[in-house]
């Protein structure tokens, strides 16, 4: 298990690598905003311009600004500076982690707690209204885009703008440290919210896993031993078809912590997605390059956990 | 011998029906089975897929209880009716005194679950009071009753991590962790290759005798039944058309059906080259079935008569525990089963016309000398 | 310099929605100011107000900074030698400086004494004398700081030219409280006005030099302060994660070392708060619904509406945000010939554009470069307009589009040439939809035209910007001063040696020999009258050529809580000005 871990924590390494370089050629050599032109203004003659390029460290050749970046990188642990406020790109980066992970976990937790019931019990009476609710529902889960889910949960329940003001509304996300009931009652909308579409997935595929699997020989077994339904369905039942949920939801956490961007900006909420799309705009490429690498850390993470968990809950996969 | 002149069975089947409503139709897989079993008795049930006799069998234990399924009758366990009983009822004598081991059991054993524990949960379903420890001691017992080697090892295997017969072993311990009245094996040899089942077979006698259970067999093939059964039923289309002691049976088998599953069995001793001997045609449609008997488009002797009246089951003069259901005469059946088993050309003694109704079966073949 | 003409717009669409707002000529006639300018008074003294953005600031360092929403916050943070009073958007004030500029009657020395008294916010502490604004315009050379506009106004100063950030010969301090600039061109006039924006602001060298002296500087992640609020800081004087956490907030407090004696404005507010990030759809909302809120975004056409239907008290129409024009590739075919210009300028229905963006509320039409505010904008002509007949008509006369067509040798009035004129706009309503009324306007007059639209940065950055790109109409473009001297509408967007291969700002390409030197002469021409003078002749000039379509004399709106009393800076977009706004 160990040597299967190291195995893949160093592939990581290398994908990490590939994607910082793919990152630097996306904005370097195929740029579509040029942080000095941005920074400059269109007023600065060619002479200005030329000199803020320089203090960027811009002018110099590629090879160079790249290799510059991944020693710095691989030496020092340092991601870079800001091009704008020159705030180091790795302290940003702390700044806002917690903010991300707070609203991933929240949102896993509720998506799990709510999906999970739902698709067996689905799956367990179908064809009732509880099966007819549950898929309508997450057709409609599904569809509806997270930015407008955020709109209307904002203009529903928000206490400075919403019809019944009962939540925090927009902006009002503050660190846990700083005060945890508003921490968690900001983040009890945006969690709803972002927990929406992927409850509505969740939901569904274990209906579907779970009709299957309520089918199998095994289940048969299980009765024929004169176990009661309730374990039969959960203990039997859920073990087996819950096996894909947890990879798939595995992976998505890892896309997750990346940054949920639109969630992020229509609640106001400083994470790293929020720092993305920022660093975008301004084409301050330190910061995209430390948020694109994070995030695909993440992924990586996510992905070699999520091979581990199911080597853990599926026995068949060990001998492999 | 009747059923009724035995001492108590253990379970007495009577008159079962079971049909189930579906889009084609209604499909009547069983259509009035009766057999009773004797404690340290064991049944065997013959037939081809779509005889019913997985469907009897289920019925019996309440899996086939659904909104789409007809069940009359009764399936008496200890006097006890099942197909009466409440949901309650039937789950706490399910793998309490009525037990099943099914057919494969790499997909009947829980793939996720240890073997242990899917022992231990059927040891503590039906004793509330049973720790952990006590249920795992006993799971440990009865990997050891079924003879597999290093049970304290393996109790914590895996299915996937036995080969097949150590699986049916410990399919077969889980079934009998509360000592069942009745164990009921559905093909349980079926998935298994030849040594192997005669190990499982073997085992499986023990324990009958052993724990005085009694046993239903279920298999369609019939060298399992010749070692292991007291009793033979062969079942054809949702009815039970031959039903005697196994010895009787194989000495002298009276329905044409059964010559043609006595025949199809490759021989070690037939002359090389010799072809095996099919029975043609395909099972019945259970939604549709064949006017008169049912076996009429399959068979070779049939005659006129024979697609419009339907044959009961009856005893044979002289041999009452030996009942058929067969329009030809005894004495005419008698004969025809020396003409085939002697080797000679066995023709029909009418020639067979074509089917009237049922699906097509194919001609019926005149037998050809070996 | 070319500035965006409007803040960060979120791409909503419902212009439609503003048709409801006093368009088709309806009789509103209060020039669309809903609120009015106040000074202020009748709030109370305390609070803190609170600005939503979604768009960061870009920088802190005064010596880099010049994007509106920075002059905000750096108007109550730092003190310039002259200011802008916010009602007065074209008549300087002196701030840090004691007294009016003195300009000798050669223009080539300005002499500016400062006031006694101003003192440094912590942790510098000390007073503020010429030798910290003289570092504050030499560090403006420096490469490390780069600042955009150094050499445009301050190269003239004797010794600029070779300046990289050490003393410059030609900035003068013969005492504590007097600076003196000595130009090698006649150019005091325009220095002076140009002491408004930021860089002239003062910068403690002792303090400084050696955040300076790192490539790029981070001086702005230790900004000092001179004016009524400071950006919070831990003792060192460090800002960044202090009052200003990047992409999230900036903090202003009370600068404690102020004295309001040497200070004209008010400063209400004990602290003011910026809150980055989030939705301005979202944001507006907010600011309409709460208290103690300003939105520092420029807000959605559904905003608009709202507030000027239920809270018209909320919202507040600044004029002067610039001039919206639509420029013509002078440079290549078809419109190297003046008469096709002319015809599409006279065939290009103006009203209509500004109907589709909500009608009169949003501004006057545009007839020529300068826009009230600016001086010399009467001189060109004001509302009414240079004369010129293709501009006469604002909603486009189609008779004479076809003389002029003719005149161009399309004997049928229609263009029957080979070029397919490749035309630039912005996406996202309502600048896509005037671009496709120009689009269509010129597919009326007979061109054949592929129409491309896209975001602002790639606007600029690879197309209009780019002469290489051959792009031939560019229908979204606009211009705002940077001071309310006419040369910063004209000149960079119109003169000839402007012309880049890339951040080109001028962008019709014009290159008029004899508009070219008269702008050279107005470079040097001494005294505000004077210069009003030329360059509004200058102004028609260019008007003349039809090198560009001016359409609108825009007005930004600005929305702000029901308790706030917002006092706007006409000379900034209408902000609200912190030093002067309060809350009730």
């Amino acid at each position: 298990m160990a040597a299967y871990v190291l195995r893949r924590v160093l592939w990581g390494l290398v994908l990490l690598v590939l994607v910082s370089l793919l990152t630097f050629v996306v904005f370097y050599v195929l740029p579509s905003a040029d942080p000095a032109q941005l920074r400059a203004g269109r007023n600065a003659s060619p002479a200005t311009l030329a000199q803020i390029r320089e203090s960027l460290g811009l002018d110099r050749p590629l090879t160079a600004q790249y290799w510059t970046f991944l020693s710095q990188l691989a030496f020092h642990a340092n991601l870079g500076y800001s091009y704008f406020s020159q705030a180091s790109v790795g302290s940003l980066l702390v700044d806002r982690l917690p903010a991300t992970i707070s609203l991933t976990l929240g949102a896993i937790v509720i998506w799990v707690v709510v999906a999970v019931p739902l698709g067996v019990v689905a799956a367990t009476h179908r064809g009732t209204w509880v099966d007819k609710l549950t898929t309508g529902g997450a057709l409609l889960g599904i569809s509806a885009p997270v930015y407008w889910l955020g709109l209307v949960a904002l203009y529903l329940f928000a206490d400075d703008i919403g019809k019944w003001p009962l939540l925090p509304g927009a902006g009002s996300y503050v660190p846990f440290s700083e005060d945890a009931w508003q921490w968690l009652t900001s983040l009890i909308l945006p969690w709803l919210v972002l927990a929406c579409t992927f409850t509505a997935v969740y939901a569904r595929l274990l209906r579907g896993n779970m009709i299957e699997v309520l089918s199998e020989d095994y289940v048969r077994t299980a009765r024929a031993k004169g176990l009661s339904e309730r374990r039969v369905v959960w203990r039997h039942g859920l073990r087996a078809a819950v096996t894909p949920l947890v990879t798939l939801a595995g992976l998505d956490i890892g896309l997750l912590l990346g940054g949920a961007v639109l969630t992020e900006t229509v609640f106001g909420i400083p994470g790293i997605g929020q720092l993305n799309y920022q660093a975008i705009v301004h084409a301050d490429y330190p910061v995209i390059q430390g948020t694109v690498l994070l995030a695909a850390c993440f992924v990586i993470v996510a992905n070699i956990a999520v091979d581990i968990a199911y080597a853990y809950l599926d026995p068949r996969a060990r001998t492999a | 011998m009747s059923a009724e002149a035995q001492p108590a069975a253990a379970l007495r089947v009577e008159d079962l029906r079971v049909a189930f409503d579906t889009r084609d139709g209604l499909v009547q897989a069983v259509d009035g089975i009766s057999y009773s079993v004797a404690p340290g008795r064991t049944l065997g049930i013959v037939g081809e897929s779509g005889s019913g006799k997985t469907v009897a069998a289920m019925t019996a234990m309440g899996l086939t209880r659904g909104a789409r399924t007809r069940v009359s009758g009764r399936v008496l366990l200890d006097g006890e009716d099942l197909l009466a009983a409440s949901p309650a009822r039937l789950q706490a004598l399910r793998g309490d005194a009525i037990a099943m081991v099914f057919q494969d059991p790499l997909s009947a054993l829980h793939p996720l679950l240890r073997v242990g524990h899917q022992i231990e949960e059927a040891v503590r379903a039906h004793g509330s009071e049973v720790s952990r420890a006590a249920g795992r001691a006993r799971a440990v017992e009865l990997l050891e009753l079924v003879a597999i080697p290093n049970a304290a090892q393996r109790i914590d295997a895996y299915p996937h991590e036995l080969s097949g017969g150590m699986r049916q072993r410990a399919m077969i311990a889980m079934a009998l962790a509360n000592n069942p009245r009745v164990l009921i094996a559905d093909e349980p040899t079926t998935a298994l290759d030849v040594t192997v089942q005669a190990q499982i077979l073997a085992l499986l006698r023990r324990l009958r005798d052993a724990l005085g259970m009694a046993m239903v067999l279920i298999t369609h093939d019939l060298g399992v039944v010749a070692e292991t059964a007291d009793e033979v039923a062969v079942m054809y289309a949702g009815r039970i058309v031959e039903h005697a002691p196994a010895a009787e049976l194989f000495a002298s088998p009276q329905h044409p059906y059964t010559w043609g599953l006595l025949r199809s069995v490759p021989r070690l001793d037939a002359p090389v080259g010799a072809e095996l001997v099919p029975i043609p045609g395909r099972p019945p449609s259970l939604i549709d079935p064949p006017s008169g008997c049912r076996f009429h488009p399959r068979c070779a002797y049939v005659r006129d008569r024979h697609r419009m009246v339907d044959p009961a089951l009856e005893s044979l003069a002289g041999v009452p525990s030996h009942r058929v259901a067969c329009l030809l005469p005894e004495t005419e059946r008698r004969a025809i089963w020396a003409g085939l088993t002697s080797g000679a050309a066995a023709s029909p003694v009418v020639a067979p016309e074509s089917p009237s109704s049922g699906p097509a079966a194919g001609p019926a073949s005149a037998e050809r000398p070996a | 310099m070319p500035r965006p003409v409007k803040r960060a717009l979120p791409f909503l669409t419902l212009c439609i929605a503003l048709f409801a707002l006093g368009a088709c000529g309806s009789s509103s006639n209060d020039g669309g100011t809903a609120a009015k300018v106040d000074d202020g008074a009748g709030g109370h003294r305390g609070g803190t107000l609170s600005l939503l953005t979604s768009q960061d600031i870009s920088s802190l360092d005064p010596g880099i900074t010049y994007g509106s929403l920075d002059l905000n916050l750096l108007s109550a943070v730092v003190r310039t030698l002259y200011a802008y009073a916010p009602d007065n958007p074209t008549d300087i004030v002196p701030d840090l400086a004691a007294s009016a500029p003195q300009v000798s009657p050669d223009g080539k020395t300005l002499t500016v004494r400062i006031r006694r008294g101003v003192k440094f916010g912590p942790p510098v502490n000390r007073e503020v004398t010429s030798r910290d604004v003289k570092y504050a315009i030499e560090r403006g050379f420096n490469p490390n700081v780069a600042s955009p506009y150094a050499s445009t106004y301050y190269g003239d100063l004797v010794g600029a030219a070779r300046a990289t950030g050490g003393p410059i010969a030609g900035l003068q301090t013969p005492d504590d409280y007097t600076l003196v600039f000595k130009l090698t061109r006649p150019t005091a006039s325009l220095v002076a006005q140009s002491t408004v924006l930021p860089l002239s602001a003062p910068v403690p060298p002792e303090y400084a030099k050696p955040f300076d002296a790192r490539s790029p500087s981070d001086y702005a992640n230790h900004l000092v302060s001179s004016g009524p609020y400071m950006v919070a800081a831990d003792r060192d004087g460090t800002v960044l994660g202090n009052g200003y956490v990047p992409g999230r907030s900036v903090r202003l407090v009370r600068n404690p070392n102020w004295g309001a004696a040497t200070d004209d404005r008010p400063a209400y507010l004990d602290a003011v708060t910026f809150r980055i990030g989030g939705s301005t759809t979202v944001s507006g909302q907010q600011v309409l619904a709460g208290k103690g809120l300003v939105l520092g975004d420029s807000p959605t056409p559904a905003l608009v509406k709202k507030a000027y239907q239920t809270a018209r008290d909320q919202i507040f129409f600044s004029p002067g945000a610039g001039t919206r024009y639509a420029a013509l590739n002078t440079a290549i075919a078809p419109f190297d010939d003046a008469n096709l210009r002319k015809a599409v300028a006279a065939a290009l229905d103006r009203e209509q554009m500004r109907r589709i963006r909500g009608g009169e509320i949003v501004g006057d039409i545009g007839s020529h470069f300068l826009y009230p505010g600016v001086l010399g904008f009467e001189e060109a002509g004001g509302l009414e307009g240079t004369g010129v007949d293709f501009l006469a008509d604002p909603q486009g006369d189609r008779a004479l589009a076809e003389r002029y067509m003719r005149a161009a040798g399309y004997a049928d009035g229609r263009y029957t040439g080979d070029e397919t004129l490749q035309v630039v706009g912005l996406a996202g309503a309502p600048d896509s939809n005037d671009a496709q009324i120009v689009d269509q306007t010129l597919q009326d007059l007979g061109f054949k035209t592929q129409l491309k639209l896209v975001d602002t940065t790639v606007m600029y950055g690879r197309f209009c910007g780019v002469p290489r790109a051959r792009v031939h109409v560019c229908p979204n473009l606009g211009w705002i001063r940077d001071f309310a001297d006419p040369q910063t509408v004209l000149n960079l967007a119109f003169n000839g040696k402007f012309i880049f291969p890339e951040n080109n700002p001028n962008w019709p390409q014009l290159n008029d020999p004899a508009i070219n030197r008269a702008m050279a002469r107005g470079e040097v021409t001494v005294g505000d009258q004077a210069r009003a003078d030329v360059w509004g002749a200058i102004d028609r000039q260019i008007t003349a050529t039809g090198a560009a379509i001016p359409w609108l004399y825009d007005r930004q709106p600005n929305v702000f809580s029901a308790d706030v009393r917002c006092v706007p800076e006409l000379w900034n977009q209408g902000h609200c000005d912190f030093a002067y706004t309060s809350l009730k």
